[in-house]
């Protein structure tokens, strides 16, 4: 991934103003403790006019830092100036907590960044619900799905499946359902389908079954997924009411 | 998956839970997984020195940030929960885009609100952060710098 280089202000090569301070401090080895702040005003205020043109908000940032800095040491040679400082001027006590809290995160970045370039990261899976494939999916079944294939294979298919007229009616379908089940009790889909059923012959005995199941002739029953259906006659209406 | 999530599952007290977490943790010293934790919430993932052949695998590219980005995230890292606004002032820069980019990039989130003037938004890191740096949780982050230890920057 690449970062999103859409246009962010960088001075120079300085994050912002106390990005700036922070390597001058470096540049000249200093320590940020016991740095007089006042001292890298001169140092500062070059590097800023060395910037080209800036967008008005960041020079303002860098501008503001500036005059503390400038304030700093006007104070630092000028004690008697004290009582004309601003009330709400940043004590050079605070300047420099706050340029030691930059110092901080900046170093914490880099570790960061450190880990970063190093790689060494962690991937999970992604998550949600497994999603378990439906059961009876054993070898076995395999094996004997495969025999059935092959069967059917060997077999005569439908010569032609468009029929020029309908060969198999539904309603007599139905009718021939209906008085096999009220003979047998109990009639397998497989029974019903024959040994070599025509493409048209499942159909029509299929949408038979759930028109009968529809009117509540019939039930269906299977033990498990794509096993043989099981079809039942229901109670006679008779026997209900 | 959060500790209560696993207690009702396995049928077992949070007590019993934290200490099977532990367990786990310890049988996966050594080998390519390790548990991440954030919060309260719990992940298997895979342990970060097999990254590269991990990301070889999955077609991953490494994530690059900016300077700029990984300031403002170290200040979201260890100040969490943080507003945009307490970043800015430890950063003295206007940090919009790099919110942007690393909340685009999932590495921090919103955390609600805080409940100061204009209830400004706060912001953690997310548990792509801990993964994308390596880290078990956010107890692992670098400490080799304390505020008031002795500081040589650049040093």
């Amino acid at each position: 991934m690449m970062e999103s280089q859409a246009p962010r202000v960088t001075v120079e090569g300085f994050d912002g103003p106390l990005d700036l301070l922070l390597e001058l401090v470096e540049e000249k080895k200093l320590d940020i403790l016991t740095v007089r702040l006042g001292d890298l005003a001169d140092a500062y205020l070059a590097r800023v006019r060395a910037m080209a043109a800036l967008p008005a908000d960041e020079v303002s940032a860098f501008l503001a830092l500036a005059s503390r800095l400038v304030l700093l040491k006007a104070r630092s040679l000028l004690p008697s100036l004290e009582p004309l400082a601003l009330e709400d001027a940043e004590s050079e006590e605070e300047l420099r907590a706050r340029l030691l809290e930059y110092a901080i995160v900046r170093e914490r970045a880099s570790q960061l960044g450190a880990r970063l370039r190093a790689g060494e990261r962690a991937f999970h899976r992604e998550g949600g619900t497994i999603e378990l494939p439906p059961r009876g999916g054993e070898v076995d079944a395999l094996a004997l799905a495969f025999g059935r294939v092959l069967t059917l294979a060997a077999k005569q298919r439908e010569e032609d499946i468009v029929a020029p007229g309908e060969r198999y009616s539904v309603e007599q379908r139905t009718l021939e359902i209906e008085e096999l089940i009220t003979a047998q009790g109990r009639v397998s889909f497989a029974t019903l389908l024959g040994g070599a059923p025509t493409i048209g012959f499942a159909v029509v005995t299929f949408i038979a079954l759930l028109d009968l199941y529809r009117r509540a002739v019939i039930d269906l029953a299977q033990d498990e997924l794509f096993a043989d259906i099981v079809i039942t006659r229901r109670e006679p209406p008779s026997v209900r009411n | 998956m959060t500790k209560g999530e696993l207690g009702r599952i396995a049928g077992g007290t949070p007590r019993a839970v934290e200490n099977a977490l532990a367990e786990l943790a310890t049988a996966y010293e050594g080998t390519g997984l390790r548990l991440q934790r954030s919060g309260d919430e719990w992940q298997i993932v895979t342990a970060p020195q097999h990254a590269p052949q991990v990301a070889a695998y999955l077609g991953a590219d490494r994530l690059r940030l900016s300077p700029a980005s990984l300031e403002t995230l170290s200040v979201v890292a260890y100040r969490q929960p943080v507003t945009r606004a307490e970043v800015e002032a430890i950063r003295g820069v206007n940090c919009d885009q790099t919110f942007y980019t690393l909340a685009s990039r999932r590495l921090i989130e919103e955390r609600g609100r805080k409940e100061t003037p204009g209830r400004p938004i706060l912001y953690g890191t997310t548990w792509e952060f801990l993964e994308c740096f390596g880290l078990q949780s956010l107890d692992e982050l670098p400490r080799a710098l304390s505020p008031d230890g002795a500081l040589v920057p650049g040093a």
